[in-house]
């Protein structure tokens, strides 16, 4: 067993309480900083840890805090992001059952670290169970004193809210989401300036994923030395949430080193590949990266390993693909998803993906030219000048598919159906 | 506040404090929307005004929100509204024909609601129930690792306690 | 300034220039959707892509979306970017119906120019086209989504620009809807811009569409004559038709947008009651005769009863031509010198506002929008000016404070603070506001000249009406202390003859403080500044012209496009007066009352007809190009068919003139050949140093020329007595005050058929507590018995709003004119519940 530090509390069919996070050392980081330490010093700590944003992009969390401005520019607020939409990806619902209050103290640490009063935690709609586990979390963080006024006894002071979405993809893009949280629609709107600097109400607001929350407690107590020493990594510290689903024996979120090979994850931890099914591709980070074949099985999970072979992190959502399964149709769903739940503020994507999308479902219908393929390829390459990252990660699947799979697109365009389908 | 005043005194109070307790109004427009279409069953154009009242933004300004999410109904819903999932994890572990057979009891086609006003099936994209798939939400809860007979039991339930309830046959 | 290199051409640009700005200074113009300078960037529809070559960015980027900065090179042409616009305008026009034969935006319309600039042209998405339901916006423009190509121009100009909430984002995806809750009439007075701004065809003009395609139309660089402000347009006329006018941009005002009056109101000009047709008692006969019998008879009674018989009445709606002419008319025949106002309370504060605009505080419109602080005094900038109001607005989203200090209901569509202060009141609270505001630092840093000015303001008495205001003036003061480019907006219309020259006053003892201040008039009527100019140094006021037509002493009146009826209080009166005449002559292009009782009618052209000029309220001359020759529209002529079936080697309907022209005419014939005198008609414009002398036509003022002197009056601050007086409180009268409203008071737009259709009842607004203490409320039909009769009107009511006043928009459907004089006062027993 790896060692469980996000999942340290967390057991079959219920949730940690309050005292149970405790025993295992919950609260300890913010008695040991609030009061003591100046939020630059735990900007600094969550630096020295190099910890990465586990929402998609990856940014340096550390780095995000202290573009904070130092100066005015109150109030500030904080933004937890779980909403958690994209295809492949339920960490943050594990999480949130497993043990709130790890999140409720990550979130008062980074306040505290960008001197921030109020934060909210977006929760999308079919995770209500999860915000209700939240609301009445918080109650009781605020009952302990851990949340509110005065925290610990100290002049800081932090409100947690949980906004409910009304429920899109888009929402849980950065910028989208403290539109959406204000009550505006939800667009993305393309910084300079970053919602660090003009969030929401026009104030610094820090937004950050639930899991990247959950591991600041973890740094500030133990240190950024023993952080980095989880990892298998040498780039990319600490542990990391992994969701395994698609054609595996044993689906479910695992927490492991970062570092450890998709291979293992694959075989070990969700049990390999039912019985008379061969591996064919996975997506290695969610909806919106790219297919990775069996070639590249054994890359370690951690940012740069799989840059390095032109894979992205993503959610860190591993979906597995067997040998029977279409991977036309695969990406025909993915694309559809995203055409689906585009904001339709930019032209590329709101007229783009559902273009993609016809092409794709004419040749797994049967209906396809070998013009398409070209044709597919340049649109693909067009849709990184779209407004936000929506389009560019819709873009991944159908291009990776092209370049890893060119033969099988080749083969429903020559065979005029799907060669997959008996 | 003519449509306000179409609310129960008590649910009319309790959305004023929210809203109060607010930075802004309008931050509270979905969570208004939601209340609202709990009480009227849907976004009827009614609730739509009553809820640009307390908001204290225009119809249209709600509209633009009302119409950008998946869980705000404008259209009239059934009692149950099911949203099944239809993204590719899903969709591998047999979503299209779980949803034939879902249908096919209903009797209505998807987007559609029931005669008898009971179930609306919509569609909807990934739930995070990945670990769990196939899954579908029925108001607003998860049920996941669905089969036909899995679907028929959630139904059966669904459809005897409406009936157990008074004033239904 | 920073430098950048576009397609090898290098520019220096002002610093915050965007690279899309940058490369139309060169001429090099980036295609794009969304970008439109007046409302900002924001990147959704990537047509303007280019690719950076060396900077700060790198690759294909989007130009709207980036400040030019040192180092920058970009190529408009790179093979990515060309790619790249490709494929976006292939996008675009996957849905959009290739309606183009049909659609009233074809042969303008920018979708067609990018789809053809960009190269698309062969077709290879087979699926199914989005379609979907129209809604009703209303009387002005119609709606036709499928065509949206979803710039988002139309909600962003709406919603943020405008300030209005009733049209919108709906729907997200490929769904995206732009339009409202449910179908109705779009709110706001500026929908019409919609057209303009809509890069296709989904909002169109309603009177012109389906009429005519827009490369048959006449084009011509025209005005808008519909109040004082002088926004520049563009005349479309065809088959003797004007079908459309559009907003033209110009630096002095700082938009291409035009108010929903400006641009539907031009339907005045093909009206079929238009009177077109000369007469002689109740005959028709030819122009040239008519104004041979005109002249006749007015020879007749200059050499019977002398040339002080003879009254000539102009009017704000004058072409500065038709105004200088008068005066050359009245000069050369030694008349009187003519009238260019009905009442002369208007005339006073007019003429004195126009002596004191200078080019110390003077602003254009363009920096009202700039300024940080815009106090109104006596003005209701939405239903007197409305782009006014606009420029408000875009102050204030830069961080301004705006403050309306008015006795009307304030229906400015931005944040502001508004004080409901009564006519008598604005002096006094106005005065005080500023001498509060000037801390005594302040105040001990003001000259010597201004502090004596300073210390006679008034004190606290002002302010005991906005006791449980406090909030409100402490806000106003706050915002005026900080201000450093405060504008003063001063009306013409309700406030007290003192209070332009008061706030003249003001605007410079704030220059002096604060270093710059700004002063912009609201004037009534396109051409008020040219009348105020042109209206002589006489005392005499028409009111004097009635008296003498009732003693008997005048005995002909001129009317030169000009309806008394329509500002004078006292219709029967006025009616009873003009009996008396021996001689009515009238010179007009809109059915008014006095034409019918005309013994000479004499039809004149229309702006749309003759090259004219007009001067804006802040004293510009602005030109305006003849659009077609007139006559009557070919639709009317031959019963709407089309091509026509009636041939005639005139023009039907041609037989009108220029309204100088046929004064000129008329000179000649009543001076007899050779014995006349006309002085040069621009003679009378000669005023001071002014702007750099551009190229001027003839001796007519350049296009743009500010006619205002460099310093008004060498004697500041000339506080008198009486400037600051309270009314006594147990009056039981109302003072009426009768207004102008966006829509339905002002002369020509009323006699517009697009403008009838925006229906509203007349109605007249009163205090809540006023309406309270009377026993009246909301929507009450309210009679008062009046000297000329009984006026009923609807009533409104409104919290926010001065006390003791009642506010009657001068609808051109209400017959208000029932009161015996100027000061109009309603004692509270006259009034009544019918
Ligand atoms: C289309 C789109 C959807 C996204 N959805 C989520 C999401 O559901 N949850 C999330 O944490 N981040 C999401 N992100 C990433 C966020 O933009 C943002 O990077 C993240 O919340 C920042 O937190 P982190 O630095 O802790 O990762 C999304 C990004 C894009 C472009
Ligand atoms: S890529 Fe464009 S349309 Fe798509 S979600 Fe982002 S901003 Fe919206
Ligand atoms: S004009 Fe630049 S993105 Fe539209």
């Amino acid at each position: 067993m790896c060692p469980q530090v996000l999942f340290s509390n967390r057991k079959p069919g219920r949730i940690a309480t309050m005292e149970e996070y405790r025993q295992s050392g919950g609260y300890k980081a913010l008695s040991l900083v609030v009061g003591k330490w100046t939020g630059k010093d735990v900007c600094a700590e969550v630096q020295k840890a190099n910890l990465r944003g586990r929402g998609g992009a990856g940014f340096p969390t550390g780095l995000k805090w202290l573009g904070v401005p130092q100066e005015g520019a109150y109030p500030r607020y904080i933004a937890a992001n779980c909403d958690e939409m994209e295809p492949g990806t339920f960490k943050d619902r594990i999480l949130v059952h497993a043990d709130p209050h790890m999140i409720l103290e990550g979130m008062v640490l980074s306040a505290y670290a960008t001197g921030a009063e109020k934060g909210f935690i977006f929760v999308r709609p079919s995770y209500e169970s999860g915000a209700r586990i939240l609301e009445r979390e918080i109650q009781r963080a605020r009952d302990a004193g851990y949340l509110g006024r005065n925290i610990l006894g100290t002049d800081f002071s932090f409100h947690i809210v949980v906004h409910r979405s009304g429920g899109r993809y888009i929402c849980g893009e950065a910028t989208a989401l403290l539109n959406a949280l204000q009550g505006n629609r939800p667009n993305p709107i393309r910084p300079p300036p970053y919602p660090t600097v003009k969030g929401l109400w026009g104030r610094p607001t820090v937004v950050n994923n639930i899991e990247t929350m959950a591991n600041v407690p973890h740094i500030l107590r133990n240190g950024a030395e023993w952080y980095q020493g989880l990892s298998r990594s040498s780039g990319s510290p600490g542990t990391k949430l992994f969701c395994v689903s698609g054609r595996v024996n044993r689906p479910g979120c695992f927490e492991l080193p970062m570092g450890t090979t998709l291979r293992e994850i694959i075989e070990e931890h969700a049990g390999g590949l039912p019985p008379g099914c061969q591996f064919k591709a996975c997506l290695p980070g969610g909806a919106s990266t790219r297919f990775l074949t069996s070639e590249h099985l054994d890359v370690a999970m951690d940012f740069e390993s799989l840059a390095a072979i032109g894979h992205r992190m993503g959610t860190a959502a591993i979906i597995v693909f067997d040998h029977k399964t279409c991977l036309v149709e695969v990406t025909l769903n993915l694309t559809r998803f995203f055409a689906r739940e585009s904001c339709g503020w930019c032209t590329p994507c709101r007229e783009g993906l559902p273009y993609l999308g016809d092409l794709l479902r004419r040749i797994e219908a049967g209906e396809g030219e070998e013009e398409f393929i070209p044709m597919i390829r340049t649109m693909c390459g067009h849709l990184w000048n779209a407004y936000c990252a929506l389009a560019p990660g819709a873009a991944s699947p159908v291009e990776s598919l092209l370049t890893n799979f060119e033969d099988e697109v080749r083969e429903h365009i020559r065979q005029r159906k799907c060669p997959c389908k008996a | 506040m003519a449509y306000a005043d179409l609310l129960p005194g008590e649910m009319r109070r309790k959305l004023a404090q929210k809203i109060a307790e607010s930075e802004t109004a309008r931050e509270q427009a979905i969570d208004v929307m939601t209340i609202l279409q709990g009480h009227f069953g849907y976004m009827s154009d009614e609730a739509m005004l009553a809820a640009s009242e307390l908001l204290a933004m225009t119809p249209l300004e709600l509209e633009e929100l009302a119409t950008f999410y998946n869980f705000i109904y404008r259209q009239p819903v059934g009692e149950h509204v099911i949203h099944v999932c239809d993204s590719a994890i899903c969709w591998m572990h047999g979503h299209e024909s779980l949803l034939d057979h879902l249908l096919s009891r209903l009797e209505i086609r998807l987007g559609e609601t029931t005669e008898d006003g009971l179930f609306t099936v919509l569609p909807v994209c990934c739930l995070g129930y990945c670990d769990h798939a196939p899954a579908m939400l029925v108001d607003r809860r998860i049920h996941g690792e669905l089969t036909r007979e899995k679907i028929d039991r959630i139904l059966t339930k669904l459809i005897e306690e409406s009936h157990s309830l008074p004033g239904r046959k | 300034m920073p430098r950048i290199i576009i397609d090898g051409l290098e520019i220096e640009v002002p610093q915050g220039t965007k690279v899309i700005d940058a490369a139309e200074r060169l001429g090099i113009m980036i295609p794009r959707f969304c970008y439109l300078k007046s409302l900002g960037a924001v990147g959704a529809c990537r047509m303007c892509a280019v690719t950076f070559l060396q900077g700060p960015f790198k690759g294909v980027q989007m130009s709207c979306m980036i400040d030019v900065q040192d180092g920058m090179s970009v190529s408009t042409t790179h093979e990515e970017a060309v790619a790249f616009r490709k494929q976006v305008i292939e996008w675009l026009m996957l849905n959009h119906p290739h309606d183009c034969p049909v659609c009233d935006e074809g042969g303008q319309c920018l979708l067609q120019d990018e789809t053809v600039s960009g190269g698309h042209g062969i077709r290879r998405y087979r699926g199914k086209k989005r379609t979907y339901r129209n809604q009703y916006l209303g009387v002005f423009i119609a709606h036709e989504m499928n065509r949206c190509i979803h710039c988002y121009r139309c909600s962003r100009f709406y919603q943020e620009y405008c300030g209005y909430r009733d049209l919108g984002v709906l729907q997200m995806a490929d769904r995206v809807y732009f339009g409202r809750f449910e179908d109705g009439q779009l709110e706001s007075p500026f929908s019409g811009n919609l057209v303009d701004l809509c890069p296709t065809g989904v909002y169109t003009d309603i009177p012109a569409r389906h009429k005519v395609r827009s490369w048959d139309l006449n084009r011509s660089p025209s005005l808008c004559i519909h109040c004082s402000l002088g926004c520049n347009t563009v005349a479309n006329a065809r088959h003797r038709t004007v079908w459309r006018v559009e907003g033209r941009f110009n630096e002095a005002l700082g938009s291409e947008f035009i108010c929903d009056r400006g641009r539907f109101g031009f339907g005045h000009t093909n009206h079929p009651i238009r009177p077109r047709r000369a007469k002689e008692g109740s005959s028709f006969v030819s122009l040239k005769d008519a104004m041979k019998s005109a002249a006749e008879k007015l020879r007749h009674i200059h050499a019977t009863f002398g040339a002080q018989a003879i009254a000539c009445l102009g009017s704000a709606r004058n072409s500065l031509e038709t105004q200088t002419t008068l005066r050359s008319f009245c000069e050369g025949l030694r008349l009187p010198e003519p009238h260019f106002f009905v009442n002369p309370h208007v005339k006073k504060k007019v003429c004195g506002a126009v002596a004191r605009l200078d080019e110390r505080v003077a602003v254009s419109l363009n920096q009202v929008a700039h300024a940080d602080f815009v106090l109104a005094v006596g003005t209701d900038p939405l239903n007197e000016a409305p782009m006014l109001a606009l420029a408000m607005r875009q102050a204030q989203r830069q961080g301004a404070s705006l403050v309306v200090l008015d006795p009307r209901p304030s229906f400015l569509p931005a944040p502001h603070v508004h004080m409901g202060v009564a006519p008598e009141a604005l002096n006094g609270v106005l005065g005080g506001l500023v001498r509060k505001a000037m801390e005594p630092g302040e105040r001990e840093n003001t000259a010597l000249r201004s502090r004596g000015f300073l210390q006679s303001l008034p004190g606290e008495p002002f302010f005991r009406a906005f006791s449980d205001e406090q909030e409100k003036v402490d806000a106003v003061l706050s915002g005026l202390k900080k201000s450093r480019n405060p504008v003063l907006v001063c009306g013409t219309e309700v406030v007290r003859e003192s209070t332009p020259s008061l706030c003249a006053d003001l605007a410079l003892l704030l220059k002096e403080v604060k270093g710059r201040c700004g002063l912009f008039y609201v004037l009534p009527g396109a051409n008020a500044f040219g009348s105020a100019l042109l209206s002589g140094s006489g005392e005499s006021t028409f009111l004097d012209v009635i008296q003498s037509m009732e003693r008997g002493f005048t005995k002909a009146l001129v009317l030169v496009e000009s309806d008394p009826f329509v500002h004078f209080p006292h219709q029967e009166r006025l009616r009873e007066a003009m009996k008396k005449l021996e001689l009515l002559v009238v010179l007009d292009h809109l059915p008014s009352l006095p034409v019918q009782t005309s013994q000479v009618f004499l039809p004149t052209s229309t702006l749309f007809e003759v090259d004219s000029t007009f001067i804006s309220q802040e004293g510009r001359v602005q030109w305006s190009r003849a659009v077609h020759e007139g006559g009557i529209p070919m639709e009317q002529w031959t019963g709407g068919t089309h091509p026509p079936r009636v041939h005639s080697t005139v023009i039907p309907g041609r037989d009108f003139r220029a309204c100088g022209e046929i004064l000129k005419e008329m000179a000649r014939i009543v001076g007899g050949k050779g014995k006349v005198f006309l002085p040069d008609p621009w003679s009378f414009l000669e005023r001071g140093p002014s702007a750099p002398e551009a190229p001027s036509r003839g001796n007519r003022p350049a296009d743009g020329k500010r006619l205002i002197p460099r310093e008004s009056s060498p004697e500041l601050f000339p506080l008198q007595e009486g400037h600051f007086t309270l009314r006594e409180e147990t009056e039981h009268a109302f003072e009426l005050l009768v207004v102008e409203a966006v829509f339905g008071t002002e002369e020509l737009s009323a006699h517009s058929p697009a403008m009838e259709k925006w229906e509203w009842e007349p109605h007249m607004w009163m205090h809540e507590q006023d309406a309270f203490e009377l026993g009246f409320s909301q929507d009450e039909v309210i009679g008062m018995d009046l000297d000329g009769g009984t006026l009923e009107v609807k009533l409104k009511v409104c919290p926010a709003m001065a006390r003791g006043v009642l506010v009657l928009p001068r609808h051109h459907r209400l017959q208000w004119q029932k009161f015996s004089d100027f000061s109009m006062r309603v004692p509270h027993d006259c009034m009544r519940k019918s």
